[in-house]
């Protein structure tokens, strides 16, 4: 692992419990500028619970985390949007009643700077960050559509959508790809490289594991709200405990088969 | 609650909301010219007075998801603040009902920042609370502030109330159509309150009190702060009922502990759900239609609040759009398939 000093995140011996359930135990981890974390694991796990800690959505037991030299702990979750911290949540969240467009400004009207007072008008640079975001995900034509109404995928652009359009300096991914086919995983993959060229460091929860591997540069497994597993994407199938409590032996193969194949082509 | 709340704000009803805005406006300068009677005129008023408070109450509880069971506690606030002012300092009603309203202010952030902070269940519980206290300190307030003429009167008005503090000053002016001003002037403050509310909602704070109403959790998440948003729908309301408050008193000359009774705060949240939670247009509707109703249900006596209990019920359980709800529903159906048929 590189420097400390050179983290962009950093959570020392964070622990999250729910009365005396260790949802996220003693997690320290760090978060390099540009890269991409994957965090698999099963379910249960902690990791949700991790990202709500880090957002500030819960209140961390004990620990401290520190975002681009300062300390985030105890912060509320809308301090931490506006210091650049932007996530999306498993359960695919929307202001069910607002449309496409107001899902997005009120994200960019709010989620850039603190603001006292709201205002009486939408900030026009808040606009046409609003137009550039839901081009940026392919929404455009929707935007007077209600979000309620929305497919499953378009709620998951929306909400990369509402993330990004707070201009945030990390973007956390909750399981963007569950319950989605093939084409639209491969649309999702295809856009968070996209983020990822324009300089967004990125950590990702994924069940599907293939599209983890593939999209990160380095890779976290958690168990029982703990780290069993921390190391390179093609590491992960080879790793004894992983495999065992998490992959299993046919899931193992495959990855490994997958990823030979790749490497060899 | 939040499932029946259907939000029609979406753009394309803002000219619409012009054109029905014009037409009130033409109805409410009609009324006058229309309507002889000086009883009728008066019920009028009070519609009117209600739709301004319920128009408040939707912001709150339809647009922003605060269920606030302090609406007639600000009522009362503002009203008392007017009549105080003018009783013992001897205010002209013209400056002591902005004055109430804008006290009405500070007291509801004090309100404010006691009980929003926590869960929705604990906000009614807890506004609830206020509402009775702030009327059980009034009528069990039986020190003598002042002697007049022998009897005693209470700082509070205890539980008589105020009367005789001022008035519109219509009577030397319009003589037998003094009511005419009186309609006037409550209309101008209804007005005024439902341009604010209006636009309140299409700016960056409605789509806050609606983004936190939805989801506050996500709202938070995208920079929303949820304890100053609900504190600033708390204060506009309160300064919008308060001065309907006010108002309320000076049109009648008095102002009394029955402000704060369970069939007031009924009324006004029923006004909403008949007229539908959420939409702009549906407490002055509810509020009319309740008003006219109430003509029976008064005679009922303390069998109101049971009416109103009931009216809510059955409107939450057949018709959880309200009404305006219910017509805006069905003209979007019509247009639909009037569009499939083209
Ligand atoms: N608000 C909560 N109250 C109580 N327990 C919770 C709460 N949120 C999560 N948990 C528990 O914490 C553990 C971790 O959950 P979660 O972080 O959602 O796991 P993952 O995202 O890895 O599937 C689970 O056992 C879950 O039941
Ligand atoms: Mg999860």
């Amino acid at each position: 692992m590189s420097s400390l000093a050179e983290a962009l995140l950093s959570c020392r011996q964070v622990s999250r419990y729910f009365g005396s359930l260790a949802a996220v135990k003693d997690v320290s981890l760090d978060v390099m500028p540009g890269e991409v974390l994957g965090i698999g694991g099963p379910n249960g796990a902690g990791k949700s619970t991790l990202f709500d800690v880090i957002t500030g959505l819960v209140p961390a037991s004990a620990g401290s985390i520190s975002f681009a030299g300062r300390s985030i702990s105890g912060k509320g979750a809308d301090e931490i949007c506006h210091a650049g911290v932007a996530r999306t949540f498993q359960l695919n969240a929307a202001f069910e009643h607002l449309s496409v467009q107001e899902n997005i400004e009120v994200a960019a009207h709010f989620g850039s700077t603190a603001r006292i007072f709201p205002g009486f008008r939408v900030a026009a640079s808040a606009r046409a960050a609003a137009a550039e975001s839901l081009e940026t995900v392919g929404l455009i034509g929707k935007s007077a559509q209600r979000a309620g109404a929305l497919p499953v995928f378009d709620r998951k652009l929306l909400m990369i959508a509402g993330a990004i359009v707070t201009k945030p300096k990390i973007l956390f991914l909750d399981e963007p790809v569950g319950g989605l086919n093939r084409d639209e995983i491969d649309l999702i993959q295809a856009l968070i490289e996209r983020l990822r060229t324009s300089g967004m460091t990125i950590v990702v929860i994924e069940h599907v594991m293939r599209f983890l591997l593939t999209l990160s540069s380095r890779v976290i497994i958690m168990h029982h709200g703990e780290i069993i597993f921390e190391g390179l994407p093609g590491q992960v199938a080879e790793d004894r405990t992983v495999v065992d409590i998490y992959l299993g032996q046919g899931a193992a193969q495959r990855l490994r088969a997958h990823f030979s194949d790749t490497q060899h082509a | 609650m939040v499932n029946f709340i259907k939000d029609r704000s979406s753009r394309w009803t803002l000219p619409a909301d012009a054109w029905i805005g014009l037409l009130v406006i033409i109805i409410a300068v009609a009324v006058p010219f229309v309507i002889q009677s000086r009883y009728l005129l008066g019920e009028v008023i009070l519609a009117l007075i209600w739709a301004g408070v319920a128009s408040q109450w939707n912001l709150l509880f339809g647009y922003a998801g605060v269920f606030s069971l302090a609406p007639m506690a600000f009522f009362a606030f503002g009203a008392y603040a007017t009549a105080m002012l003018s009783y013992y300092l001897g205010w002209s009603v013209w400056l002591s009902i902005p004055a109430g309203a804008i006290v009405s202010i500070p007291f509801s952030l004090i309100i404010g920042l006691a009980c929003l902070r926590l869960e929705g269940v604990y906000v009614a519980l807890l506004t609830f609370a206020v509402a009775q206290m702030m009327y059980l300190l009034i009528v069990t307030d039986t020190g003598c502030f002042q002697q007049i003429g022998g009897s005693c009167v209470q700082f509070t008005g205890g539980a008589t109330g105020f009367s005789d503090f001022g008035d519109f000053g219509m009577r030397p002016l319009l003589h037998q159509y003094w009511m005419i001003g009186n309609y006037a002037v409550v209309c101008c403050g209804a007005f005024l309150t439902m341009l604010v509310s209006w636009i309140v909602i299409r700016s960056p704070m409605g789509l806050a009190f609606r983004a936190i109403r939805d989801n506050p959790g996500y709202a938070m998440a995208r920079g929303v702060n949820r304890f100053r948003t609900h504190l600033l729908v708390f204060g506009i309301s309160a300064f919008f009922i308060g001065l309907l408050g006010g108002l309320y008193a000076v049109h009648f000359q008095a102002i009394g502990p029955t402000v704060f009774s369970l069939s007031q705060l009924l009324f006004v949240i029923a006004s909403v759900v008949v007229g539908g939670v959420g939409s702009f247009w549906g407490p002055l509707l509810g509020a009319v239609v309740l008003t006219g109703a109430d003509e029976f249900l008064s005679d009922f006596g303390e069998y109101r609040s049971l009416g109103l209990g009931l009216i809510i019920t059955a409107f939450v359980v057949f018709l959880p759009r309200g009404l305006v709800g219910e017509i805006v529903h069905l003209f979007a159906l019509w247009r639909r398939k009037r569009q499939s048929h083209v």
